[in-house]
């Protein structure tokens, strides 16, 4: 019972927290550009996203990862990283969408149904940077971390 | 009134010998770089400077570098035919007056559009960013705009595509260090839409640090400041992709 109590308070501290923070901002529209293999450098995009979703709100996010170029290895990396797997996931769940360049896939020949983590038809867009420059377009704000 | 003043004659001319304080010098580079009739003034100005010190001094015809980039394809044809046409100082100002007419000035007016006109009515404007000197970026810089430009094409949509480099990056613009100048060559030829955009900044800096007698590829446009350029194409509405 104490024990309840007790996630239950802190489940409460955490909302109400998240709450007065998120209340700084308002809707935002964020790309995230990752065109290179730099394993490190991928991972702190990752952390740079979940970050930026603690400080923003996920309801007040709509955040595209593009992938091409040498960036999609992010995702054939995850295929064999649970650790990574999870980052992903937990990202996906807070509403990030994670979208991969069709000519990449093309050039590099990958088959993202069995090379890449959890990656269905619609997360592939025709051209990583057509769809940047589109996303741009439409309010979209660019970053490359 | 102060329009003209700004803009004399003399003004361009101290422009062009680089006589102007950092603050004059980068206003006049933004007015250049937005008004298509100012570009060919100093353009013109800047080719009679050429060939005043031609005449003066009588060295074989200077190879293309830096400052006469900054007119790109139209001052490459004009120094060509002036080698080839060395007949005189009075011949040569004639004949480039005579090309500085709008018809002849037709054939590479993309390439100055390409900088001045800021808000076409409609279509996608890309502005593809490279700042490193890795020759796989470079490659990847131009599988990437060349596979941008077919999906416009393809896809029927009015699109402008301007490669803007600075840093490491110039190096894909350096007639000594490109990777694969015939491909620019090509890429330039066969896409009307697509400019190379050089960082004055940069070719400063590595002609002072480094002693360096800059020549860019003739496909190559000189901007001010590639930061600067970044911005003011944020502004009026271009998508920024670094690559």
């Amino acid at each position: 019972m104490k024990k309840l109590l007790t996630i239950l308070m802190a489940t409460i501290f955490t909302l109400s927290a998240g709450a007065a923070i998120a209340g700084k901002y308002s809707k935002q529209k964020v790309i995230y550009h990752v065109n290179y293999k730099d394993p490190k450098r991928q991972s702190a995009a990752l952390r740079n996203i979940q970050n930026h979703i603690n400080a923003v709100g996920k309801e007040n996010l709509d955040i595209r990862v593009i992938m091409h170029s040498g960036g999609y290895t992010l995702l054939t990396r995850a295929n064999k990283d649970m650790a990574m797997q999870q980052k992903i996931s937990n990202l996906k769940d807070q509403g990030v969408s994670f979208n991969i360049c069709a000519n990449t896939l093309r050039g590099k020949k990958i088959d993202y149904k069995t090379q890449m983590f959890d990656v269905d038809e619609k997360d592939i867009v025709p051209s990583g940077v057509a769809e940047i420059a589109h996303l741009q377009d439409q309010g979209f704000s660019y970053i490359r971390p | 009134m102060i329009q003209e003043q700004k803009f004399s004659d003399e003004f361009l001319n101290a422009f062009i010998d680089n006589q102007l304080t950092p603050e004059e010098k980068s206003d006049a580079f933004v007015a250049i770089s937005q008004d298509e009739s100012l570009n060919r003034r100093v353009c013109e100005l800047r080719k009679v400077r050429d060939l005043v010190q031609l005449a003066c001094t009588a060295p074989p015809p200077p190879p293309i570098h830096g400052a006469s980039e900054r007119c790109g394809l139209w001052s490459r044809i004009g120094f060509r035919s002036i080698a080839a046409s060395i007949l005189g100082l009075g011949i040569a100002i004639g004949w480039v007056l005579h090309t500085t007419t709008p018809h002849q000035i037709a054939p590479t007016g993309h390439q100055v559009s390409a900088l001045t006109s800021p808000l076409p009515a409609k279509g996608i404007k890309v502005l593809l960013h490279l700042n490193s000197g890795d020759p796989e970026r470079m490659n990847e810089l131009l599988d990437e705009a060349e596979s941008l430009l077919k999906f416009y094409k393809k896809t029927n949509q009015i699109a402008r595509v301007e490669i803007i480099t600075n840093g490491g990056g110039i190096n894909l613009l350096r007639a000594d260090t490109s990777p694969d100048p015939a491909r620019i060559k090509r890429l330039y030829r066969d896409w009307n839409n697509l400019a190379f955009v050089a960082c004055q900044n940069t070719i400063d800096r590595l002609e002072r640090e480094q002693n360096i007698n800059l020549v860019l590829l003739p496909e190559a446009v000189v901007i001010d400041s590639a930061v600067a350029q970044i911005m003011r194409r944020q502004l009026q509405g271009w998508a920024y992709i670094q690559v």
